[in-house]
């Protein structure tokens, strides 16, 4: 009855520091699922740590709908913040840098560097925009894949993500089952339910009804930037918790003076907070990838597209770790729990943890020692 | 616990006997995994385990084990009859929330149940009600009253009661004496520290 219950890192945990961004460019057609066909995409990405001589240390990461390709590290040192996964990834770290070879890509659609919406269209010499095929998750996978193989990866030592990105890692299990040695989907679901579907359609009208988004036809430096703020206002509730944001803020405001005039201007913190939220997101996203990517979350249905969840992890050979999170209402524990379960009955190789946190859906962007363990602890029993 | 641990290895040598090599396994309250970590080194089962506590289920996933954080009666409510060869469910009885429930849950999804269970009608645990006015504190529950979870003692003899009220066949059962290593075959109710059954519908 020896086992230590943690494992200890090997090294001190340190920083990535500095990083940049690469694109990959495949020049071979891509068949989209709905049948529509590109010349050519490109995908920006980042990788951390070194690949080794068997080429057997690799975790691909997975984004989820709003982050991008740069999960750790900083792009300057005047970067305010790191990578959105930087308290994850590093040396030392759970995903440890000294160890592995992380690769991250911007996904397919999206408008970070990667051919989506905003690129221009080589058949037309025009920007995509609602032009852009129908993108999917098996699409972003698939795109994947084609920078994994020119990575010269023969196989991946893990997939990871949470949310859409923990989608996508089931989707690689399924596709690509000899490929990947590892599953660690997080926060996710193997179908978006109806009231995930219904807080994206409310985003999407946000979008959609604000005057500047022409169809989909805006100017690169406009757009439906009212629109876009408020469906992030609304999408990043949804990413929080009840306890979380009274925890956050409570009802703090900022004008504590009791007798100030009642007014329809900021007060409260997490007004401001959210107001804040929604300014700085319009600088960084792109109205229409929003709507695709949101779109991918919706039509994402393992249990549809297979005929069963059983029938969809039937080739599956990967080892799966799925982590839920007690507080997240929007990928809830019981959608994670659901996945193993079928898995197992499935015959697979899949466990289920739990992380009981206060931080809604988000929670596995947190700094969480209990997950950091886990997630050591799935890394290191080979 | 070094005689706790000594203890224990006698009754996972009599239940690694009854189980077939190669067999799908449950283990209810898995713990940390020992039990299935050594059924799968001995007989190569394809084990998995169920467990509420977090840390222990990362002990599992430490060991490179098929484990589930959740409530076990749930666990066994998504499979089909006789998905398992074998649930076992060692030590976990008298903690378990609704046994009679429980326990044909487990036959209907497993096609053997292994169960293991300290004997409450053991001579010591009489003595200690009657001389003491309380129980037993030992090296396997060194905890007072409050410091423990909730049990639900068992003997022997209202064990078997209830399998053949229930119907239930006993197929194999072994009773240990008070070092839970020697056989012990007289007035088990009596003389037995620990009983284990194999038990099918």
């Amino acid at each position: 009855m020896n086992d230590t219950e943690d494992t200890a890192p090997s090294n001190e945990l340190g920083e990535i520091g500095l990083v940049s961004y690469a694109d990959f460019v495949s020049r071979e057609p891509f068949t989209f699922e709905n049948g529509r066909i590109i010349p050519e995409f490109s995908l920006r990405y980042e990788t951390y740590g070194h690949l080794n001589e068997a080429r057997s240390n690799v975790i691909l990461i997975n984004h989820a709908l709003t982050a991008d390709h740069h999960c750790a590290g900083i792009h300057s040192l005047q970067d305010r913040k790191p990578g959105w996964w930087n308290n994850m990834i590093g040396p030392g770290k759970p995903i440890d840098t000294n160890r592995f070879f992380v690769v991250c890509s911007n996904c397919l659609g999206g408008c970070q560097g990667s051919t989506g919406p905003t690129s221009i269209n080589p058949e037309t010499g025009k920007l995509y925009q609602l032009e852009f095929p129908f993108v999917s998750i098996r699409d972003m996978v698939r795109a994947q894949k084609r920078l994994v193989d020119h990575l010269g990866v023969s196989k991946l030592y893990a997939v990871v993500g949470g949310s859409m990105g923990g989608m996508q890692v089931l989707q690689w299990g399924i596709e690509f089952p000899d490929f990947v040695g590892r599953l660690l989907p997080m926060a996710t679901t193997s179908q978006q339910g109806s009231q995930a579907i219904a807080f994206n359609e409310v985003g999407r009208q946000a979008i959609m009804q604000d005057p500047e988004w022409l169809q989909g036809n805006y100017a690169e430096d406009g757009g439906p930037k009212v629109g876009l703020a408020i469906a992030r206002m609304m999408a990043h509730i949804t990413y929080l918790s009840d306890k979380g944001m009274d925890m956050k803020f409570g009802r703090r405001r900022r004008n504590e003076d009791i007798n100030t005039v009642f007014s329809f201007d900021v007060d409260f913190e997490v007004e401001s907070y959210l107001r804040y939220q929604g300014q700085s997101f319009i600088n960084r996203f792109d109205a229409n990838t929003y709507l695709y990517f949101t779109r991918a979350l919706d039509y994402f249905d393992l249990k549809g597209q297979y005929g069963s969840l059983e029938k969809a992890f039937e080739d599956l050979k990967s080892k799966v770790l799925v982590v839920g999170f007690t507080s997240d209402w929007l990928f809830p524990p019981e959608g994670n729990r659901e996945i193993v379960l079928a898995m197992l009955r499935a015959g697979k190789d899949a466990s289920y943890a739990e992380i009981a946190m206060d931080f809604g859906h988000d929670s596995f962007l947190v700094e969480s020692p209990d997950l950091y363990k886990l997630v050591r602890a799935f890394f290191s029993d080979d | 616990m070094k005689r706790a641990s000594e203890k224990r290895s006698v009754d996972m040598q009599i239940i690694l006997d009854w189980v077939e090599p190669g067999s799908r396994i449950l283990d209810l309250g898995c713990g940390r995994g020992v039990m299935l970590e050594f059924l799968k080194q001995k007989k190569s089962i394809i084990g998995m385990g169920v467990d509420l506590d977090p840390s222990k289920i990362r002990a599992g996933v430490k060991k490179g084990l098929t484990v589930y954080q959740g409530d076990l009666e749930a666990f066994m409510g998504s499979f089909p009859d006789s998905f398992f060869d074998r649930i076992l469910c060692s030590r976990t009885l008298p903690e378990l929330s609704h046994p009679s429930k429980i326990i044909h849950e487990a036959l209907r999804v497993g096609r053997h149940l292994t169960i293991g269970f300290v004997n409450h009608g053991y001579w010591k645990n009489r003595l200690g009600m009657l001389f003491e006015g309380g129980r037993f504190i030992n090296e396997v529950y060194p905890n007072q009253w409050h410091d423990s979870r909730p049990t639900n003692p068992v003997s022997i003899k209202e064990f078997e009661y209830f399998c053949s009220k229930e119907g239930i066949s006993i197929s194999q059962k072994v009773y240990l004496s008070g070092d839970w290593k020697t056989p012990c075959r007289i007035v088990p109710n009596f003389s037995a520290g620990y009983a284990l059954y194999d038990l099918a519908r």
